[in-house]
């Protein structure tokens, strides 16, 4: 199993590498949000003394984490799977002895986000630079704590997205159901705004949807911002999350390839 | 007026082909509530916390939000389909067809997809705007609402002449299919008025992609914060930046060779 994996690797990574010129420009294109609210929030939050108990240096110091970690939990499976759906290419993976989202596509996005963040690292330095966050206030074990909580929050948004692609076997197009799924997350994950900020009804449900184990669970922890009942509970509700994103997957994609007809082939 | 009837035909067939994809408009316009919804959210978010974001009070982010609207509908309505159109004949050599018929080929690269179900939100910027306008009350005087219609019009010329030259750039490098990601990527910053932005995001989106010119720009006219010599300068440089990108536009015509011969 491990060679398969090493394999898909290679063909992954050159595969991606042929393609830096657009990596670049994705990178770029992602960038612009997070740092356009960064400076909306850190204006109010000077001309006020601080939002919420948040100062400037919170804002900077929340913003330039979430680069780091959306980056590292986020994931393009709608990308690369969708239209494999959509014109038929997905027989050719079909007939192959392993399962090609939990594989080949799995290994795509390790690639694509292993490459993404040796050209990020650089710019997340200029930014440093630009923006200088003062991170003195954070505590040692937080990165550390931080480590399981990536790989839960990547995990479960690839497996919610990957079942959302799913979604593509019924419909054959899935954008606007992605795009919606997006602005769902936009909300409930703390991207634009952090969750404390939100109005206190979209807090209660963030708490128990599974967005803000994507981003804001990660980010706090990282800054050592969360009570040990918040970061148990935190964990708890991650591997819950985990089980059901799992069934949720494996069920829309057992139907989904019975009703997989091969469009276009 | 052979220009107007060409047009009507480009729209007859838009028309057509829109109404192949009837679930995807109903999405679609469905979508842009949901979104109109978060900005409004977001919005509140930070007014409840301060009243003035950059020296402008919530009306005046609302009438900033109409124009970015009004410039979003703008782009994904012409400006996207029709780089997409643009970029895919370039690449397998259809161009020359366009080239070949007799009217203006600029105009037909520019206005041969349209994406109609968009029109509403025309509307609903529209509206955007005069409730924000109301809301401000400090705006009053009929000249600077004047001054803020031509210079959304003079800014619109601006980003549209920027993106001539970014597509024109495919005849000197044929792999440049980027061409359009700088522009998609630094349209959000209209949201926001750009005077809250660090310094070198603000000379981004000012001079070198100038997003704010067609945004920020318009909404300080009407809050009169812009001398006559200012709002002349920048009916000015837009119209210098039209010719110029005509110029570049016509260059690039006589660089192209074809892809298919």
């Amino acid at each position: 199993m491990l060679n398969i994996f090493k394999h898909f690797w290679q063909v992954n990574w050159a595969e991606n590498w042929q393609y830096r010129a657009n990596l670049l420009m994705y990178l770029f294109y992602w960038l612009v949000s997070p740092i356009i609210y960064m400076a909306v929030w850190t204006t109010v939050a000077r001309s006020n003394g601080s939002v919420n108990g948040m100062t400037a240096n919170d804002f900077i110091v929340y913003y330039m984490t979430l680069l780091v970690i959306d980056q590292l939990t986020g994931n393009i499976t709608i990308h690369i799977f969708a239209y494999k759906i959509q014109d038929g290419t997905l027989a050719g993976e079909l007939i192959r002895p392993v399962h090609p989202m939990l594989t080949n596509t799995l290994v795509t996005n390790l690639a694509h986000k292993a490459l993404n963040f040796l050209a990020f690292l650089p710019i997340w330095g200029v930014l440093c630079l630009l923006f200088r966050p003062d991170y003195t206030g954070t505590p040692w074990w937080g990165p550390i704590l931080a480590v399981p909580a990536v790989i839960l929050g990547f995990a479960i948004g690839f497996l919610l997205s990957g079942a959302i692609t799913c979604v593509a076997f019924w419909t054959t197009r899935v954008w606007a159901l992605h795009e919606f799924y997006y602005s769902i997350l936009v909300l409930f994950s703390g991207q634009f705004v952090p969750l404390q900020l939100m109005p206190g009804i979209v807090q209660q449900m963030a708490r128990y949807l599974p967005f803000q184990l994507i981003l804001y669970f990660p980010i706090q922890l990282t800054l050592g911002r969360l009570s040990p009942t918040e970061i148990v509970t935190g964990f708890a509700s991650a591997l819950v999350w985990l089980v059901v994103s799992y069934l949720l997957f494996t069920w829309t994609w057992r139907e989904g390839v019975k009703r997989f007809s091969a469009v276009g082939a | 007026m052979r220009t107007l009837k060409l047009l009507q035909t480009l729209l007859k067939i838009n028309i057509q082909m829109s109404l192949a994809y009837r679930a995807d408009t109903v999405i679609n316009i469905f979508l842009s509530l949901v979104w109109l919804g978060w900005e409004f959210l977001s919005l509140n978010i930070i007014f409840s916390n301060t009243t003035t974001l950059g020296g402008w009070g919530i009306g005046e982010l609302i009438v900033l939000l109409g124009v970015f609207r009004l410039v979003n509908t703008y782009m994904a309505a012409l400006i996207w389909p029709n780089t997409e159109k643009f970029n895919a004949s370039v690449r397998d050599g259809s161009l020359d067809y366009t080239l070949l018929q007799p009217v203006n080929s600029l105009f037909m690269v520019s206005f041969s997809r349209i994406t109609i179900w968009r029109g509403w939100e025309v509307l609903l910027s529209g509206s955007l705007i005069v409730v924000g306008t109301r809301m401000s009350g400090s705006i009053s005087s009929p000249l600077s609402l004047l001054t803020f219609f031509v210079l959304v019009l003079s800014g619109g010329l601006v980003l549209y002449s920027l993106w001539v030259v970014l597509i024109a750039l495919t005849f000197w490098f044929t792999k440049f299919d980027n061409n359009v990601t700088i522009l998609q990527a630094l349209l959000d910053s209209g949201r926001f008025p750009a005077t809250v932005y660090p310094a070198w995001l603000r000379i981004i989106v000012t001079f070198i992609i100038p997003i704010a010119v067609a945004t920020t720009v318009p909404v300080q006219g009407l809050r009169g914060e812009l001398s006559p010599a200012q709002v002349l300068g920048f009916l000015g440089i837009s119209a210098a930046a039209f010719l110029f990108a005509m110029q570049v536009w016509q260059l690039g015509i006589k660089r192209y060779s074809g892809a298919s011969s």
